[in-house]
């Protein structure tokens, strides 16, 4: 009993670290810009491609890994300078977005086939923790995953840049009168968020693996857990984030892994219903 | 005058009608169409397009079939009954393509057979349900235009599964207790429902049977589950869920004391050791198609993977590229065999289907597998015909390590087992 205990609390933890740093880039934007960028997927898998294929070439893992967050930053600019011309008709928004996205899905097609790739791990090894096996690298990934969203909460909340970004995202109009540059808070946010996603693909791929169509994935994910956290809140969405990991982890772990994505969704349309807002939106 | 003239233009007229009519079949043929359907947007689609345009570029270097050029006609099924039979239509009697290759998932496949029926076309086929062969069994007329060249019919895989678990009894792996991991799709059912019996005999239970949704990736906890419960082996029966690489790299990674070995088909392509790092060092797995590069079943098959990496840079992609190569040099014989016999149109498909018949049990063909066919166009499954080999990766290699008749390497357990 203890062990299950254990079990379900670690991967639970990692799964939810994970998408953590997908969802609150993508919460990150939509609070922002107010841009629900279908494209978010792209960064996650294009950055893990990358390091894959760097990798692959003879190059080092740390190098492989900058050049993938590299790519994902070049990514956030791409989808920034699409979505500029658009960003106020939503639905033209959304088009673009994912016909970017199912451009990069095509390209990585191409480029890589359809089956999956994966990054050589940070650490390897497994530690028994409880008498629950578990590998360094996804022990690893955990401390990586609090440590950027600890990051972004203080770079959010206690730095001047962060603080125009949160002025930028009560009232975008308000932060221009009193000389925020609101654009280049876009394009900012858009970068943090990609590299955020970025990063998240490369350490998914370090621990899973990743191919083409798990962009899709990486994007019905953190749009689940953005809706769940509340549309624009951060910590909504991180919060939003271990409760969908933990969710995944005891159905596996109780009812079986057939379950598991059925149940996830199923609680995040019962918790709407209940609370429309999403756990932690505000009615606007 | 007039009268003359009008009477000199019938003349003209009557006289080519008369000729044309009088034409000879042989003459009015220019060609050979070979059509290749299949989803041309994935591996098993392109590996089939490539294979079949290799075997007509070599054809007509020999100067083609019966002295016609052959030429290629594609159509893209892409994986839906609807664009599948509009696309094999199109190819039938638009093309006129005189043989139709490919097809793949098996869905799409029995929508197919409709219109190859309605059309009759002869259709060298790929796909794995047994429904598709017991259609021919059934309505013979009707469905006789099909062959099943690919691969073998998905029930044998329940005896390749076994084979491999009394394999490696013999081999001296003690293997008493399987957890079972398979995709969440109906093509796993007939194949575990056959399963349970063979295992039974040998005394071996399944201590429990796990299934997968597509694109699961979580396999950490349930490899710690298959230890606490003392399984011998993880045998995953994995082709839809496209994750067999996680499984894998998981396995490799928490190092459990039980193998991994059963179907997984992402283990087939020949670059998963690269693509999981490594990681699929000793996965042991079946050969679906019956070849693997680094195994060729025969001399033909050795040849067309190195032709295939001349003229494409890599290897073949997916298996139906073998099943693809192999139809189109079948289709070349039966033709000839047609032709030499004095039939009077050998490309006419109910001629071919009784050369094709020939093919059975007790004369073979070898091309890149050994093939022959059943009663009802089933390919033959068997160690002297087609089967899943049971293989294993080795050292960044693929070693075909049962049956002994083409076996080219020895199993190796992976140095943390305990047993």
């Amino acid at each position: 009993m203890i062990e299950t205990l254990i079990k379900i609390f670690l991967f639970g933890a990692v799964v939810g670290g994970i998408w953590g740093l997908v969802a609150s880039g993508f919460s990150l934007i939509f609070g922002v810009s107010r841009i629900l960028n279908f494209a978010h997927g792209a960064a996650f898998v294009s950055s893990a491609f990358l390091a894959y294929a760097l990798v692959n070439e003879g190059y080092s893992l740390y190098f492989a890994v900058l050049a993938g967050l590299m790519l994902a930053a070049v990514i956030g600019v791409v989808v920034y300078a699409l979505t500029k011309p658009v960003r106020e008709r939503e639905v033209m928004v959304i088009i673009v977005t994912l016909a970017f996205a199912l451009l990069v899905q095509q390209i990585l097609l191409i480029l890589f086939g359809d089956r999956g790739v994966s990054v050589e791990p940070f650490v390897k090894g497994v530690a028994e923790i409880g008498g629950v096996k578990v590998t360094h690298m996804r022990l690893l990934s955990f401390v990586l995953a609090i440590i950027c969203l600890t990051a972004l909460e203080v770079f959010i909340t206690k730095t001047n840049l962060g603080k125009k970004v949160m002025a930028t995202s009560q009232d975008s109009r308000a932060a221009m009168m009193v000389g925020i540059d609101i654009e280049k808070m876009f394009l900012l946010v858009m970068v943090l968020s990609s590299l955020l996603a970025g990063f998240a693909g490369i350490l998914y791929a370090q621990i899973f693996a990743v191919n083409s169509e798990v962009s899709l994935r990486a994007l019905i994910y953190a749009f689940a857990i953005v809706i769940l956290g509340g549309l624009g809140s951060l910590r909504g969405s991180i919060a939003a984030s271990f409760i969908v990991g933990y969710i995944l982890v005891i159905t596996i772990t109780l009812l079986g892994a057939r379950w598991s994505e059925f149940v996830m969704l199923l609680t995040i349309v019962a918790i709407l219903v209940v609370k429309p807002t999403g756990l932690f939106g505000v009615e606007e | 005058m007039r009268h003359a003239k009008a009477v000199l233009t019938l003349l003209i007229l009557v006289a080519a009608i008369t000729a044309l009519c009088a034409q000879p079949e042989k003459a009015e043929r220019e060609k050979v169409i070979i059509g290749v359907i299949g989803p041309m947007a994935v591996p098993e689609g392109q590996a089939e397009e490539k294979a079949v345009k290799l075997a007509v570029e070599e054809i007509n270097a020999q100067g083609g079939i019966l002295g016609y050029k052959v030429e290629v006609v594609v159509g893209d099924t892409k994986l839906d009954s609807n664009t599948a039979t509009s696309e094999f239509r199109r190819l039938a009697t638009v093309e006129n393509a005189d043989v139709i290759i490919g097809g793949f998932s098996s869905g799409v496949m029995t929508a197919m057979m409709e219109t190859m029926a309605e059309t009759k076309t002869l259709f060298l086929a790929d796909a794995s349900s047994p429904s598709h062969a017991q259609k021919v069994e059934q309505n013979y007329e009707k469905y006789k235009y099909w062959f099943r060249v690919s691969q073998n019919n998905g029930s044998t895989f329940a005896l390749d599964l076994a084979d491999m678990v009394k394999f490696l009894r013999d081999s001296g792996y003690e293997v008493k207790k399987v957890y079972v991991i398979r995709d969440e799709h109906v093509w796993t059912d007939p194949v575990i429902e056959a399963l349970k019996p063979l295992l039974e005999e040998m005394g071996v239970k399944i201590v429990k049977d796990v299934k997968i949704p597509r694109g699961y990736s979580e396999y950490e906890q349930l490899i710690l589950e298959a230890e606490n419960l003392n399984a011998d082996l993880i045998m995953p029966i994995l082709a839809i869920s496209g994750t067999g690489d996680i499984l894998v790299k998981q396995w490799a990674t928490l190092k459990p004391n039980l193998l991994l070995a059963g179907h997984d088909l992402s283990a087939i392509d020949a670059e998963f050791y690269e693509k999981t790092n490594g990681m699929a060092n000793y996965e042991i797995f079946i050969a679906d198609g019956g070849a693997l590069v680094t195994a060729p079943p025969t001399e033909k098959c050795r040849e067309f993977v190195e032709a295939y990496k001349a003229k494409y840079g890599h290897y073949p992609e997916s298996h139906q590229a073998y099943g693809a190569y192999d139809a189109v040099y079948l289709y070349k014989m039966v033709v000839e065999m047609a032709a030499e016999n004095g039939e009077k149109d050998p490309f006419d498909p109910d001629v071919l289907v009784k050369y094709l018949e020939r093919f059975n049990a007790s004369n073979p063909v070898q091309l890149t597998r050994t093939i022959a066919f059943y009663d009802n166009h089933d390919l033959m499954w068997g160690d002297e015909y087609v089967r899943n080999w049971i293989s294993q990766w080795q050292d960044g290699k693929q070693y075909i390590i049962y049956p002994p008749s083409v076996a080219n390497g020895e199993l190796k357990l992976p140095p943390w087992i305990q047993k």
